[in-house]
């Protein structure tokens, strides 16, 4: 495994599993962009517990356990791990963080391979990243007009 | 079957901590203070160059140490150079500063 890896969390009022998604990763896997590296379906109760849910038809039958074991930890430890200890809070994330109160998501680990060779230009370049994030529908728009601006 | 979520290290497309929530990692308030000095590394703070050790508690009576007046110029430069990034609010740039320059 060598390319970045991407956590995707994808919340759904009620699940509903066509096998569309799948198949489109399929379609990336086969043509070298990302990889499907494994995939969780979490419920979150009122409480705040989360529950791992029955992965849908068509997912490979040993999905869920990496995910879970890298994004969770060991039942009933109650104190956080020394890793966590030694972790900046303000740069850290979790699934606590993501999926609300009684709701549903799917987790996705997803190695972008299309990335592995720009990421270590960059590093070799002494690139320092700063922030990544994905325009929004206006902007992505406004982007669009201006390109058939410049096209025309 | 249950689940704990941990806390995990947000990080960026090349493997490093990103510019988040709007303030700079310490690695980069750091480059950004000693911008010709060699970044010092980050894995284990409590052993790699000391930058962000954390200073001891002062006992009671005790003065606290201030910026040596060597480093006030470096550091009065890199507070501007954050707030003109944007970095920090013009008042957050005024209390830094007078700090610095206590």
């Amino acid at each position: 495994m060598t390319g970045p890896i991407q956590v995707l969390v994808v919340g759904f009022d009620r699940p509903t599993f066509s096998g569309e998604v799948l198949a489109e990763f399929t379609r990336l896997r086969d043509a070298g962009i990302v990889r499907l590296v494994d995939l969780l379906v979490v419920s979150r109760t009122e409480e705040g517990a989360f529950e791992t849910l029955a992965l849908p038809e068509g997912v490979e039958a040993d999905f869920g356990d990496l995910a879970a074991r890298v994004l969770g930890q060991a039942e009933n430890t109650g104190q956080p791990s020394a890793q966590a200890a030694e972790i900046d809070a303000a740069s850290t994330w979790s699934l606590t963080d993501a999926i609300p109160l009684g709701g549903t998501a799917a987790v996705a680990l997803i190695e972008h391979s299309w990335a592995t060779s720009l990421s270590e230009a960059i590093q070799r370049a002494g690139g320092s990243f700063l922030d990544e994030t994905w325009l929004a529908r206006e902007d992505r728009e406004l982007l669009e007009a201006l390109i058939a601006a410049r096209q025309t | 079957m249950l689940l704990v979520p941990k806390q995990l290290r947000r990080v960026g497309m090349t493997g490093n901590v990103p510019y988040y929530g709007g303030r700079f990692s310490p690695a980069q308030a750091y480059g950004a203070a000693h911008p010709t000095a060699p970044p010092p590394s980050f894995a284990d703070p409590m052993t790699a160059g000391g930058a962000f050790i954390r200073a001891p508690v002062p006992t009671a009576g005790q003065h606290t140490a201030s910026v040596p007046p060597t480093n006030r110029p470096d550091t009065e430069k890199a507070l501007q150079q954050l707030l003109d990034t944007g970095v920090i609010s013009e008042a957050e740039f005024l209390q830094l500063r007078s700090r610095v320059t206590q």
